[in-house]
């Protein structure tokens, strides 16, 4: 190394050192304390107990709640990611057209995204109130629907109730399928339309190859929210999955468990499982991802 | 070379600046900037209400600033926390040593914490007040606040007062009398009996070609009741003595559960009975997000009879001045002794990390004792501002509670009935969720009454037995 890179190297290190500090203390040290309390037995105020792989061996042999809150979690991801990117997408190219009043109708779009979490639970309890909401009245009063689901009250609806609501903040995933549009080079829908293609082959040939790695990056953006999903379910169903625990979500059970019931050392193990579900999950659409994602100039 | 070490100066004094402005101090507004410069101690206070319960709160300790403070030296700035963070919040904070002066906080989340060594005991301070003498309280605010716990300080089990009492509460049967005159029953005579109650919601119960108009009753609205329901019946949740669940054999509990899920409708029953609901239709009040609005069911005309809390008293004028109601003791089966429920209560505690506990004390002093011109003490005046019943049985029987002919009967339960509290256990949210958790799946028809029982036993035990085990307690310990 030549005196001249040291140097760099040195100021490099100084300028990225507040970053380094910061991480460690604030990432990496709290990290490898989740890591120690999940074998351990703890409380927070008590001194901790080591127990090894006990607080795994209970999750995975003896807690009926763990699996169904990984069920719950589960049919909510798969349900509400698909649905809000197709929704997203749809919603981007229908944006993208020109015409007058296209940035107004974009903004009215993305101002459900910036409503605060906990105002539009509230607001989507009273649309999805069974007997009142605004829902089940335009069920029964426009479609004349003799009977109409309970949402949050069913246990078979709560979460379609919860992957509907989903839809609500899509305005996110939206602007970013609204930019990778508009790096579509137009000259392929130009040789699309010399060839005689129509919208729908222009769609399926053109804009889906191109979006592709829009389309990746909002899976597993969404994929990793919809495993943490939590605040909604918190203030919708009570703080703890009513009816039935058929909203207990993940997240939702994991902070039941360290800050409701202390039993932090148990949470932490929840939550390591948790990061390597995610973690397997983001692997293994990356792997599938060679298949059908598409890079200009690749 | 030499400007990357400018900026680092440049960036490190702009730190040093920021710091100087930001720093954390004592006095958080000049009113405390002023105290500290008279000398007086400031000490923070951690409100477990927010909204208009804080502002009552906030009111009496201005009121304390302003006139005892000055002679006890003691400043309190009062900080609404809520009650959902304030679990973590107080974990925290005794986690790194820095605790607030005084917490109001559930009695439920107290007996989880003062089992971890949270809480200073307060008995032998107490003692010194004439006004929190034991015998002054209800038994059952006393019985909740006075259990074996941690103390921090000495390392041992002992058992000691960890807060003391500010507020409690009862449940009533609340009736809407137009309903009762509606289908031909006595708008002043109420159910008395289980049997009774059975055949009013009957009757109360009206069906449209579009579902139910009215509800007569179901004894999970508004509030999941289960616990009381199974102390009504007279089962025993759990052994004082041993600190576990006992539940799971316990045939009055099982009846409990049976009896609620009779007001399930039922797939397999030729014939309905005629008060059943579809709890798929129904959720509880707080997913209705009505339940402080016109649009409460009650108040609105939807359900005819419900148990509730006495803080109704308050709220019915508010949100349905039309609505003509009664209030009576909820009916329980014959045979049983009668018993009222108080669950739980709201109470000051003060941290075992506390740095200015005396001056906690001496504000705590000026709050529950009779003001020195002969008025009554500012928990009285907190209880009447919130509309609680005061857990000081002398208070509660002023005439400004028992002035009001429904409230009264509230204050009633309480005089002269065995009260049933939740379980005094250092897991009892974790105990309360699971009861009213299989209660859920009894009433969905996913569990048997008699599953239930059993599940709540065996779940709530093995939480229980690690909680003893990580407290390096055994049972009779933590007893």
């Amino acid at each position: 190394m030549t005196p001249g890179e040291r140097r760099n190297l040195r100021n490099g290190l100084l300028f990225a050192l507040p970053y380094i500090v910061g991480f460690t203390m604030l990432e990496v040290y709290p990290l490898a304390m989740t890591v120690k309390y999940s074998l351990q037995r703890y409380s927070v105020l008590r001194p901790a107990v080591w127990v090894g792989l006990e607080n795994y061996r209970r999750l995975f042999v003896e807690d009926e709640t763990f699996w169904k809150s990984l069920y719950n979690t589960a049919y909510f991801t798969l349900g509400s990611v698909p649905a809000g990117l197709a929704l997203a997408l749809c919603l981007a190219m229908l944006l993208s057209l020109k015409v007058r009043g296209q940035a107004v109708y974009r903004t009215i779009f993305f101002l459900p995204t910036i409503v605060p979490l906990v105002a539009s639970a509230v607001l989507w309890l009273w649309v999805l109130d069974p007997q009142s909401g605004l829902l089940n009245s335009t069920l029964r009063g426009v479609l004349h629907l003799p009977k109409v689901p309970g949402w949050l009250a069913d246990t078979n609806w709560s979460k379609p109730a919860l992957i509907l609501m989903s839809l609500w903040s899509i305005g996110g995933a939206m602007v970013i399928f609204l930019a990778g549009l508009a790096e579509v080079p137009q000259s392929l829908y130009e040789v699309a339309d010399i060839d005689g293609a129509g919208p729908l082959s222009k769609f399926r040939h053109v804009t889906l190859p191109m979006v592709s790695p829009v389309i990746l990056f909002n899976l597993i953006i969404g994929l990793i929210n919809g495993f943490q999903y939590f605040t909604q379910v918190y203030v919708m169903t009570n703080g703890r999955g009513d009816p039935a625990e058929s909203t207990m979500f993940y997240a939702l059970y994991l902070y039941r468990n360290a800050f409701y019931y202390l039993q932090m050392g148990y949470g932490a193990a929840m939550a390591w499982i948790m990061f390597l579900v995610i973690l397997g999950a983001t692997l293994v659409v990356l792997m599938m991802s060679k298949r059908w994602v598409y890079y200009l100039g690749e | 070379v030499r400007k990357i070490y400018l900026l680092w100066l440049a960036g490190a004094g702009l730190c040093l600046v920021l710091f100087a402005v930001l720093r954390p101090t004592e006095a958080g507004s000049p009113e405390e900037r002023a105290a500290l410069d008279a000398g007086r101690v400031v000490i923070t206070y951690w409100d477990r209400h927010t909204g208009h319960e804080h502002e009552a709160r906030a009111a009496l300790i201005r009121e304390y600033n302003e006139s005892q403070g000055k002679v006890d030296k003691v400043y309190v700035r009062a900080l609404p926390i809520g009650y959902n963070v304030l679990m973590e919040k107080i974990l925290t904070v005794t986690a790194v040593g820095s605790p607030p002066d005084i917490c109001s906080i559930d009695t439920s989340i107290l007996a989880q914490l003062s089992a971890q060594g949270c809480f200073t005991g307060l008995s032998s301070w107490m003692a010194t007040v004439p006004s929190l003498a034991e015998n002054e309280f209800f038994p059952h605010t006393w019985a909740l606040v006075n259990f074996r716990g941690y103390d921090g300080a000495t390392q041992h089990w002992v058992t000691d007062v960890w807060g003391i009492p500010t507020t409690t509460d009862t449940y009533c049967l609340l009736w809407n009398k137009e309903a009762f005159r509606r289908a031909g029953l006595d708008p002043n005579r109420p159910p008395r009996t289980i049997a009774e109650l059975e055949q009013y919601a009957g009757k109360l119960t009206i069906r449209g070609p579009n579902g139910i108009e009215q509800i007569g009753f179901v004894p999970w609205f508004p509030w999941d009741l289960t616990h009381m329901w199974g102390g009504f019946f007279g089962g025993k949740w759990y052994d004082t003595e041993t600190g576990y669940a006992t539940c799971g054999d316990d045939p009055k509990i099982i009846a409990a559960y049976a009896w609620q899920q009779r007001f399930s409708i039922d797939p397999a029953a030729a014939q309905q009975l005629p008060f059943v609901i579809n709890p798929n239709q129904y959720p509880a009040y707080e997913k209705m997000a009505a339940y402080m609005s016109a649009n409460n069911p009650f108040y609105a005309g939807k359900v005819a009879m419900i148990t509730e809390g006495e803080w109704q008293v308050t709220f019915i004028p508010k949100f349905a001045s039309h609505l003509d109601w009664g209030v009576a003791p909820i009916p329980q089966p014959e045979g049983v002794p009668p018993m009222a429920y108080g669950p739980s209560c709201v109470a000051d505690a003060v941290p075992i990390s506390a740095r200015h506990k005396d001056a906690a004390f001496k504000f705590l002093q000026w709050f529950y004792s009779p003001r020195a011109d002969g008025r009554p003490s500012p928990v009285s005046d907190y209880n009447e501002a919130i509309h609680n019943i005061p857990p000081i049985r002398a208070e509660a029987l002023q005439e400004r509670f028992m002035g009001d002919p429904k409230f009264r009967v509230f204050v009633e339960q309480l005089l002269d009935k065995p009260v049933l509290t939740s379980p005094i256990v250092p897991q009892s949210q974790y105990f309360m969720d699971k009861i009213d958790n299989a209660r859920q799946k009894v009433v969905l028809r996913k569990m048997t009454p008699e599953e239930a029982a059993r599940s709540v036993e065996k779940d709530t035990n093995e939480v229980l037995a690690d909680t003893y085990r990580l407290m390096g307690a055994s049972a009779n310990d933590a007893r």
